[in-house]
């Protein structure tokens, strides 16, 4: 399992998603909802986009390009055109600090 | 990247245009309701060019709000965008033309077309692709094929216009001093005015621009068309407009406004007295803001048409838009409009009134229809059309010693308005550019 550090909890208000690059497995999306943080991976699994640049409604995550929606605490996919999961990560807040846990075993690149 | 649309090519005038009409003479011609080349010309040298009625503010509250209306016979979708300024977009996609937004109005985060999944932001720019791996392989520049964006869109007073052709002069400029008069109906109170209820669609078998030229300048169809409907609304006959002490026909670039200073003629007719109650207790606010002569127009009997095909009446406050579906066809968009500060109550009764009377069972709507289909039909007679058609009342009737803006004719059972729009319409027809469509207003360009 490797720590992988998105940012800090001051970065991210309540009800905002935010994209952190990361070119060893792929860039993650850090959630906000109601306190409770959540990493999922940013790249649709439908077509090209970045689910940061989505809108949050109640726990879903709506994908920018085809409004496709994932459950953003088990990154089940919702239906068409989205019907591929998306990949979650375990969090771990330290003192102000968000942490994704990746399994670099299982994780490719991309 | 842009992606603006570009002025379009304009064809060449018709080479035997002259014969339709002669405005000097007073006379137009049948054809010109019932020819298809005509039409075709229409179509390219007058809706591709002129500023376009597309929505009223109100409309479009918040990012993403949207309706879908056309301009000409090009659909379009007009949309609130995120800075708070407006857009218009051609409701077709750049792949294969299908249409990208089905709903005559909503609020949304884009569009998206049914056919490859192509989608759109609200600012028009193409975001995504089903298969987006395909085209990215292709090296497809997304920024080249957004949605189509008309060149221009202004407003005023909460009317939302737009024109395909970025060369076309400024709507500020277009309009000139019938702003003026729009100011009666629609900025006689702070706050302005904003649509109740939805858009009221329906058809006529008949020509856009009778309907246009009706509300341009012809009251006097009123009196005898519109006796019945007058004397089941009002339980009298419609006010005898020759009776008037002071009446106006007023126009600009083909624009028209005829009015009397009655206040109240055409509220009359919603038979609601509660209205009518409304109008006067307004008016003193009115005449501070407007001024006393400006507060005598806000519901009296008056019509007007902002070249080529928006309409309203104040008073019954039916706003409309005559929409072209072939020479002989229109879909008639109908919205009602009132003062956003009006009591509620108020609101409903206008939005009920104006139901009764000027929708597709108002009881004035339906005898208009019958005249304009019918004059439009007649001239499907090869002969028929070829046959002069009298629009020569009020000849010599221009105010030369006027403090009112606009060219300005005495009494407003006057065909001035009728020619200065017909005269309009046919000087851009033969028009390839907007230099070449000839300044014919005589009067003030702005009120004193």
């Amino acid at each position: 399992m490797e720590k992988v550090y998105l940012c800090k909890t001051s970065e991210l208000a309540d009800n905002q998603v935010k994209k952190i690059d990361n070119a060893t497995y792929g860039d993650i999306a850090v959630y906000n909802l109601g306190g409770q943080y959540y990493a999922t991976a940013d790249l649709c699994t439908h077509a090209t986009a970045s689910l940061a640049e989505g809108d949050i409604e109640d726990d879903m995550i709506v994908c920018p390009v085809h409004w496709g929606q994932f459950h953003i605490p088990t990154g089940k996919a919702q239906g068409f055109p989205c019907e591929i999961d998306l990949r979650t990560y375990p969090v771990e807040v330290v003192n102000d600090e968000i942490y994704a846990l990746v399994d670099s075993n299982l994780i490719a690149k991309g | 990247m842009s992606n603006i649309i570009k002025t379009l090519d304009v064809t060449d005038a018709l080479p035997n245009l002259k014969k339709v009409c002669n405005l000097d003479e007073g006379r137009i011609s049948g054809e010109i309701f019932y020819s298809q080349e005509i039409y075709e010309q229409e179509l390219e040298k007058v809706f591709a060019r002129c500023w376009l009625f597309v929505a009223h503010e109100s409309q479009l509250v918040k990012t993403g709000d949207y309706i879908t209306t056309t301009m000409g016979e090009d659909e379009v979708i007009v949309v609130r965008q995120k800075n708070g300024s407006i857009k218009v977009f051609l409701n077709a996609c750049p792949h294969r033309g299908n249409k990208v937004c089905f709903s005559e109005s909503g609020s949304t985060r884009g569009f998206i077309c049914n056919y490859h999944g192509w989608s759109f932001d609200t600012a028009g720019n193409l975001v995504g692709q089903h298969e987006s791996g395909i085209y990215e392989a292709s090296e497809f520049d997304k920024s080249k094929w957004g949605l189509k964006e008309v060149a221009q869109v202004d407003s005023y007073k909460g009317l939302v216009f737009a024109t395909f052709d970025p060369e076309a002069p400024s709507l500020k400029e277009y309009l000139g001093p019938m702003t003026w008069y729009l100011d009666a109906l629609f900025d006689n109170q702070e706050g302005g005015t904003e649509f109740v209820g939805g858009c009221i669609r329906s058809t006529y078998e008949c020509n856009w621009k009778i309907a246009a030229e009706n509300f341009v300048g012809d009251i006097l169809h009123a009196g005898w068309t519109h006796d019945s409907a007058a004397r089941a609304m009002l339980g009298g006959a419609v006010a005898k407009v020759s009776d008037f002490p002071e009446s106006y026909s007023v126009n600009w670039n083909g624009h028209g406004y005829e009015f009397a200073l009655d206040t109240v003629g055409n509220v009359a007719v919603l038979g609601e007295s509660k209205l009518n109650r409304y109008v006067h207790t307004i008016k003193p606010s009115v005449a501070e803001r407007l001024g006393e002569f400006r507060s005598n127009m806000i519901a009296s009997v008056s019509s007007a048409t902002i070249f080529p095909n928006f309409s309203f009446l104040p008073g019954q406050n039916t706003v409309r838009v005559w929409q072209p579906r072939g020479p002989n066809k229109i879909e008639l968009f109908t919205w009602v409009v009132v003062n956003k500060s009006a009591p509620e109550e108020i609101k409903e009764m206008w939005r009920k009134g104006a139901m009764m009377t000027f929708s597709p069972t108002g009881v004035f709507e339906m005898d208009d229809g019958e005249n304009w289909e019918y004059c439009t039909k007649t001239a499907k007679g090869k002969v028929t059309a070829k046959q002069d058609l009298f629009v020569g009342l009020g000849m010599d009737t221009l105010l030369e010693e006027t403090p009112l803006p606009g060219n300005v004719y005495e009494g407003q059972l006057n065909e001035a308005n009728s020619r200065a729009f017909y005269q309009y319409w046919f000087d851009l027809l033969n028009a390839k550019s907007w230099t070449e469509v000839p300044n014919r207003n005589k009067g003030k360009a702005e009120a004193e």
